[in-house]
């Protein structure tokens, strides 16, 4: 493991625990989209298409809260 | 995959105003225009892949960075290889760096598309970003965005045996081949740039800044996202009218 990084390595892996919140990659109307789901709610984190115009979607964007799939 | 929110019922209090809002606009749409759904945009044919914070790889970093996945990355370039639909592609780079073989592994990806791509440098382009900014086709860089060349080191545990500098050797060498094989700058600069005393406070290595880098011929101009989309276009044109070529003979 080789890090090649202007970050220095107590900012990378600070030494307080971390809770991570579950994130994945899911397809909404074939956009794939990064989520994360907090107790019943599931909000758009990222969208993580290559296509400029999917970023354009209103129905998708960033920090919106999808209804509970 | 997961289904279609659509056909749930609302659990959040959000959500119901939210479908209102949906089917008001819903009403908007078949008054102005007679018809519920809307002739979507044709997707763009060229595609965009942001390569921001850091390059994560073999080890997942906390949730406190932000970090571009090299799993994400590489079969969103597979798709943009196979696509037909998809003529060019434009990296944008804003990146403090990351683990060596997943940058390699990203840069080699670019490099080996038969696709036009150009690449473009905002902000920074730090560390393994630098062999990603000159894997493109052509580069761009901001004159405001800077990249740090340093040598390659360990962070944590090193082991003090020679065959640990060895190893470390070998990864540097691995980029600088890289980068001086895909970009104008010679082995000499580069070397001298990665080693130079005095330049960065707490580290040897050299800040580059937009114009330098372009003096340096480790990118290939200065300019903006309208240059490299425009470099980009021109780029796909010739592809075409090569493969055009190609067809007739």
């Amino acid at each position: 493991m080789t890090w090649y990084t202007m970050m220095p390595y107590h900012l990378m892996f600070p030494e307080e625990g971390n809770d991570q919140t579950a994130q994945n990659v899911i397809l909404y109307n074939n956009i794939p989209v990064l989520v994360e789901r907090t107790g019943d709610e599931t909000k758009i984190v990222q969208i993580m298409s290559t296509d400029p115009f999917h970023y354009l979607r209103e129905d998708c964007q960033p920090g919106m809260t999808l209804r509970n799939l | 995959m997961d289904q279609t929110p659509e056909t749930e019922t609302p659990s959040n209090p959000e959500a119901p105003k939210k479908q209102d809002e949906n089917t008001s606009g819903l009403i908007q749409k078949i008054q102005s225009l007679g018809q519920t759904n809307v002739p979507q945009m044709e997707g763009s044919s060229i595609h965009c892949l942001t390569i921001v914070g850091q390059i994560e790889g073999h080890m997942q970093l906390p949730p406190n960075n932000k970090a571009t996945k090299y799993e994400h990355l590489i079969p969103q370039l597979v798709a943009i290889e196979q696509n037909p639909k998809i003529e060019g592609l434009l990296v944008i780079l804003n990146t403090v760096g990351g683990d060596v073989e997943a940058g390699l592994a990203i840069s080699e990806m670019i490099a080996s598309l038969s696709k036009p791509s150009v690449s473009l440098v905002l902000g920074g382009g730090h560390s393994i970003g630098v062999p990603i900014a000159v894997s493109a086709h052509y580069s761009f860089i901001v004159p405001t965005a800077t990249m740090t060349i340093h040598p390659v080191r360990l962070t944590g545990l090193v082991i003090g045996v020679p065959q640990t500098f060895e190893y470390l050797d070998k990864m540097q060498e691995r980029v600088i081949s890289f980068v001086t094989s895909h970009s104008e700058i010679s082995e000499e600069r580069f070397k001298e740039l990665m080693f130079s005393k005095g330049n960065l406070t707490r580290d040897i290595g050299t800040n580059v800044i937009g114009t330098d880098a372009v003096k340096d011929g480790l990118i290939n101009e200065v300019g903006g996202v309208g240059q490299a989309l425009q470099k980009l276009n021109e780029l796909i044109e010739k592809q075409n009218t090569k493969e055009n070529n190609g067809l007739k003979q």
